[in-house]
């Protein structure tokens, strides 16, 4: 039931910060939060990048008609909901999984500078960009920023591999597509001193609040970008380092990169362990056969306080958050950013 | 028609970084790439911060650690640190002490007055009823003072307190309980800082390196060359090689115990070091009498340990405490148990007599300029690319790697303090003034004159 009526939504930033709005019949929660000015994370607005991700903890909310979300049905069960595609059925209460400061870092346009082009892997490109004179934002490891591919329309998304200590500098791992757009422009035309129009920072995945609790990464092949930026983050971080434990998996051994990029961060970081897998054989040494989720977990059970960040295919984000559930991490502590190859 | 304005690089130019490019990437340079980044020290460790005796009753006292300006008072004995740049407008406590009871210290600019336990501001002397009074404050420092030294836990701003870790976590290892591990048959247990009944004396000073180039002296086998024609070796006839060359496959072994010190200990006079003592092509040969053994190790956050020097049931430890990235205070202590006031006395005098003024001066005078001497290749970053590092050199490649691992933060540059800035006015007045740049605040002395 939609209803015809008005009702009143709060939203609940992780933070305490607490807004309450009216949301008209028809109308998504997402565009009334816009319309009221709250810092709200969003970018597709058609249900299907999940950066407005929240969970609906008081009340009812239902998918607008005509609407799909590409949420799981257990996690609509388990309340979760995207505001773009939402209504509200009754007053409710959402709660957001974010701080009220993190909306603050609104995307901007301009350009950035080719510094770098390398092939790092079989399908794999290294991207290093420069923030140009236009251009300047600040932004959570985890998040993504949007490319204009020269000499088209299109425009594709890529987690951000470096830190935003490393500003004006930005580092993408770029998987190479057969016929991709971007996959063709960087093998073909990709040159140091371009510049490229820019966009960003979006995304609702990223680095939670620093804690003490575990943290456990699944990364399925240049899913590892946003974990290289988070380890660094938590490297630097003041205070006592939690275990971290990334999986890292790539489909074969041509495909796997970044080997001596993860060594170091493995040799500076004590507490980080780091379990590389291929889905198919041959694997070098130290490289296990099998998928990156299944690494985890497999020397013994998980601090019910962990907290989790999957980035990968669709498949894969799937069948984590299903180990993680059934190894008792509690949904609210699994942050996932899928990605579709395009 | 409307020309788009063109898009241009930013310019890139910046003050106080690192090197960010390195010429050469090899892989061995970018494992301790946290080392090369650690101008300005490494941060959220104990440091030495003064001798016990600098800092009577309700002194105060100004220094800088790590980029870190730090006020310390004592107050019925118990030494309290906090930072010392208020907050209103950056003005260092220490330089004009003003303390109206026993557990405040207040700006003496504005009035900002700061609880000295925590740091908060409790009142500001010509404004009590400020909204912002109880709302904010400044950094406070963990202090310990053991054998007659007070260790400040120097922090930044938002490292946990609950997380910080003992004092003995940053200072060498002990002996006799390492001994199994760390056999050293030709000496007795070194004493330590923590033993009861250990007496420390020392001294303390500002050296013109960075403090990388400092503490890599200590532990570097073949520097020992610059020590040949020192006064005591000769005049004790000592045996001190030409230089230590490593002779096993471990001649270093890691200290990285889960709670304790993370640091290495060199295996020294034992099979694992092959002691040079003759180099025919240049007609040298060392042909004293009196064997002088000791060992080297280091720790975090930069502790050198000497045992056995420069006599028996003597350690010397060393500190190399960044000031800034071109100063450090270089710390020469030297320990011993004393269980009475006779044996205190005895090693009072033999201190003053002996070892101050030929091995903490005299033999260490010595490392101070040879330090010196390596600063300015590494001062605009380009040494860490070019140096041309030979088998000896296992010594500090090791230390860097460890360094990189086990830190706990890397200190930035100073954020408006003194000697920040290398080109100031206030700088070059007082190097005029033949004031050199260092270690302590610069007191106003005269509050009617200057």
């Amino acid at each position: 039931m939609t209803g015809t009526a008005q009702h009143r939504v709060t939203l609940a930033f992780s933070d305490g910060v607490e807004h309450e709005m009216a949301v008209d019949p028809g109308g998504s929660v997402l565009e009334a939060g816009l319309a009221a000015g709250l810092p709200l994370l969003h970018q597709c607005r058609s249900g299907s990048c999940s950066s407005c991700l929240a969970t609906l903890v008081e009340g009812e909310a239902a998918t607008l008609p005509g609407c799909s979300s590409s949420l799981l049905a257990s996690e609509r069960a388990a309340g979760q909901r995207l505001l773009c595609v939402t209504g509200a059925s009754s007053d409710c209460r959402f709660a957001l999984p974010y701080d009220s400061k993190v909306g603050e870092n609104r995307a901007v346009e301009g350009h950035a500078f080719v510094n770098a082009v390398e092939r790092v892997a079989a399908d794999v490109m290294r991207l290093e960009l420069e923030l140009a004179e236009d251009c300047w934002f600040e932004f959570r490891p985890g998040q993504f920023i949007q490319i204009k591919v020269p000499g088209t329309d299109q425009t594709r998304s890529y987690s951000i591999a470096s830190t935003p200590a490393e500003l004006p500098k930005i580092e993408l791992l770029i998987r190479l597509l057969p016929g991709g757009v971007m996959s063709e422009w960087l093998l073909g035309q990709a040159a140091v001193d371009t510049a490229l129009e820019i966009s960003g920072p979006y995304g609702a995945f990223f680095l939670q609040e620093a804690s003490k609790a575990p943290v456990v990464m699944i990364a399925g092949g240049t899913g590892l970008a946003p974990m290289m930026a988070m380890i660094d983050v938590i490297r630097a971080r003041p205070g006592r380092k939690p275990p971290i434990h990334l999986s890292f998996g790539c489909q074969s051994a041509e495909g796997l990169f970044h080997g001596e990029a993860i060594a170091l961060r493995s040799m500076w970081l004590p507490s980080l362990t780091v379990t590389t897998s291929v889905d198919r054989g041959p694997a070098p040494d130290g490289v296990r056969i099998g998928n990156p989720v299944e690494a985890v977990g497999a020397d013994g059970p998980l601090d019910p306080e962990t907290v989790a960040y999957l980035c990968g295919p669709p498949g894969m984000i799937e069948a984590a958050r299903r180990h993680l559930q059934a190894l008792g991490v509690a949904p609210g502590n699994i942050h996932a950013e899928q990605f579709v190859a395009s | 028609m409307n020309e788009a304005t063109p898009v241009r690089r930013r310019s890139t130019v910046r003050i106080n970084t690192t090197s960010d490019q390195r010429i050469n990437d090899s892989k061995t340079q970018s494992q301790y790439q946290p080392y090369k980044d650690a101008a300005w020290g490494f941060i959220n460790h104990w440091y030495p911060a003064l001798f016990s005796e600098e800092l009577p009753e309700d002194k105060v006292e100004g220094i800088q650690i790590a980029g870190i300006p730090i006020v310390l008072r004592r107050v019925d004995g118990k030494v309290f640190a906090l930072k010392d740049q208020c907050l209103h407008r950056g003005v260092r406590l220490s330089a004009k002490p003003m303390c109206f009871n026993k557990s405040t210290i207040t700006c003496w600019y504005h009035g900002f007055t700061f609880d000295l336990d925590d740091g908060k501001l409790s009142t500001i002397v010509a404004n009590p009823d400020d909204p912002l009074v109880g709302t904010t404050g400044i950094t406070s420092y963990p202090v310990e003072e053991v054998a007659g030294m007070i260790f400040v836990f120097v922090r930044e701003d938002d490292f946990p307190l609950e997380d910080v870790p003992p004092l003995s976590s940053d200072l060498p290892i002990r002996f006799p309980e390492n001994s199994e591990k760390f056999p050293h048959p030709l000496w007795p247990a070194a004493p330590s800082l923590m033993d009861e009944g250990a007496v420390a004396l020392g001294m303390h000073r500002t050296g013109q390196s960075n403090w990388r180039i400092a503490c890599e002296n200590g532990f570097d086998n073949a520097h020992i060359l610059v020590h040949m024609d020192n006064t005591i070796v000769h005049a004790l006839n000592w045996v001190l090689p030409l230089g230590i060359l490593p002779n096993h496959e471990e001649p270093i072994t890691l200290i990285e115990d889960e709670d304790g010190p993370k640091g290495m200990m060199q295996w020294l006079f034992t099979d694992r070091w092959k002691p040079v003592l003759e180099n025919e092509a240049l007609g040298l040969k060392i042909d004293a009498l009196n064997g002088r053994f000791y060992r080297t190790s280091v720790v975090m956050p930069g502790v050198l340990m000497v045992e056995n020097w420069p006599e028996e049931h003597i350690v010397q430890y060393e500190w190399y405490v960044p000031i800034t990235d071109d100063m450090y205070e270089y710390w020469e202590v030297m320990v011993k148990v004393c269980p009475t006031d006779k044996e205190k006395a005895a090693f009072k005098h033999r201190f003053d007599r002996v070892f101050l003024p030929m091995c903490l001066r005299g033999f260490n005078d010595c490392d101070l300029y040879a330090r010196e001497a390596m600063e300015e290749f590494y001062a605009d970053g380009t040494g860490w690319d070019a140096e041309q590092l030979v088998s000896t050199d296992i010594s500090p490649i090791t230390w860097r790697k460890l360094a990189s691992r086990w830190n706990r933060g890397i200190a930035k540059p100073g954020k408006g303090v003194p000697n920040a800035t290398k080109t100031s006015s206030i700088r070059l007045r007082r190097l005029a003034e033949g004031k050199a740049p260092g270690y302590f605040v610069q007191k106003i002395e005269d509050v009617n004159s200057y």
